[in-house]
């Protein structure tokens, strides 16, 4: 165990054992201050973000790349019309989940999906303190959340616009907390259901599921994976549609783009019976390692 | 040694306020075994008396812990080190600061004062040997200028302690 300082530090005195001694430390000062200041500004340039375009920025992004993501690109724009980006900063999926639920229902007025997710944040709310969690550190999490959904509904003192949902999702004291609202829920439900996700967290790491839950769901900046898709999913009981532009094609020579719907278990809504499929309100654009929203037509 | 970085000098919003008030009362009704909160009306600055598990290198042996806790608590980590003397242990410098993930990468909103001393005294508790960090007198000399842990970017690379 050492701090990363000490490791520079010893790969300089190989190359250059008649450095004064103060220099070298004034050297190994600068590294980690300069390195952190410069992640700061970078996260702060990236919280602008959430800006809305039409598709073909997506294009222009890729023009002199590969033509088989130009391709695909040209696919996905007959069904979508536009993205909306987020900022990558490690919590990008759900922070993308959040806009995009609540521009839904700031759009829809669908009062009834408010009173089903509330049942279930409650659910929620009963997992996490089942599974030992106390009160106090999740509960202003929880609250701030519900107060959001609150004001995207119209009628009320607290109402909000779009333009104000915009700016919340900017607002790191707004933003994160909602994100950590969406980390607890993921977290509580896979430990809840450790015995079902628990292959699939041995095909990501070593760790046991509360080790990943710890170290991979609940801090902050931690990317999520088709485990915690999965896993909110099926806890708030919304699908979620994410659709994947990366290089790979597929055998029978025409471009498709591969999306998975991620659907919930125990899904009360319609279709259960497979009368009828759902689709999911909520889609995402998968580029490795990112997300963004994407807009249907 | 006591200077801190900027961002935890501000003062408390309003949530960590209510946060911390929250936490205090927890600890009240149950402290974690070995802990002992020395009461002070500093709700921004805890200062925690450890005592070492018996059947451990530092079984009899009390410290102090000092916990500076930043505007956004929670949301960032609090700044955790030991007051001299800081106890003989790998992971442990000279100048109180903590090698530990949880204080630093790894910290969750999650976690509290609380599950921060178990996991401090799980670290004491697993040592097989008293001594310093094969780096520390670099380190301590870079901290002169009563530098932040937090303001370090560790590396993990042993999770045997």
């Amino acid at each position: 165990m050492q701090n990363q300082e000490g490791l520079q530090a010893d790969g300089e005195v190989d190359s250059a054992t008649s450095a004064p001694s103060t220099q070298f430390d004034d050297w190994a000062n600068f590294a980690d201050n300069d390195i952190m200041q410069q992640q700061s500004s970078i996260q702060a340039e990236e919280a602008e973000k959430i800006p809305f375009e039409p598709l073909s920025s997506l294009a222009a992004e890729y023009q002199s790349g590969s033509t088989i993501l130009l391709e695909k690109i040209k696919v996905l724009s007959e069904q979508y019309a536009a993205i909306r980006r987020t900022r990558g900063d490690g919590n990008c999926f759900f922070r993308s989940f959040m806009f995009s639920y609540l521009e839904h229902i700031l759009e829809t007025q669908d009062r009834a999906e408010v009173d089903r997710i509330k049942a279930n944040v409650e659910q929620c709310r009963k997992t996490l303190q089942s599974l030992g969690y106390t009160d106090f550190t999740f509960e202003d999490f929880f609250a701030l959340f519900l107060e959001q959904m609150e004001s995207v509904l119209q009628g009320n003192e607290d109402s909000i616009s779009h333009d104000e949902l915009i700016l919340r999702s900017r607002d790191q004291s707004v933003s994160d907390y909602v994100v950590m609202f969406f980390r607890f829920v993921t977290s509580g439900e896979i430990q809840k259901r450790s015995e079902f996700f628990e292959p699939f967290i041995m095909g990501l790491t070593n760790a046991t599921v509360e080790q990943f839950c710890k170290s991979s769901v609940e801090p902050m900046g931690e990317e999520s994976d088709h485990v915690h898709i999965t896993a909110i999913s099926d806890a708030l009981g919304v699908p979620i549609r994410v659709v994947y532009l990366d290089r790979s094609s597929c055998d029978t020579g025409g471009v498709s783009v591969n999306h998975h719907d991620f659907i919930p278990a125990d899904s009360d809504l319609p279709s259960a019976s497979g009368s009828k499929t759902i689709s999911p309100f909520i889609t995402l654009l998968y580029r490795p390692g990112h997300y963004d929203i994407l807009y249907p037509k | 040694m006591t200077s801190t970085s900027a961002a935890s000098r501000k003062a408390l919003s309003k949530i960590a306020c209510n946060r911390l008030q929250k936490e205090l009362v927890e600890w009240q009704v149950n402290p974690p075994t070995g802990f002992k909160h020395k009461v002070t009306d500093n709700l921004q600055r805890w200062v925690i008396e450890v005592n070492g598990a018996p059947g451990t290198l530092y079984a009899n042996e009390t410290f102090q812990l000092q916990v500076d806790f930043p505007e956004h608590y929670p949301m960032e980590a609090p700044q955790v080190i030991f007051l001299p003397p800081a106890p003989m242990h790998p992971h442990i410098y000279s100048n109180g600061h903590i090698c530990l993930d949880i204080l630093y990468d790894s910290w969750s909103p999650a976690m509290t004062v609380s599950s921060i001393c178990i996991s401090i005294l799980s670290m004491l508790s697993s040592s097989t040997v008293k001594q310093r960090p094969a780096d520390n007198d670099r380190y301590v000399k870079n901290c002169r200028n009563g530098r932040s842990p937090k303001e370090t970017r560790w590396w993990f690379h042993d999770d045997k302690v």
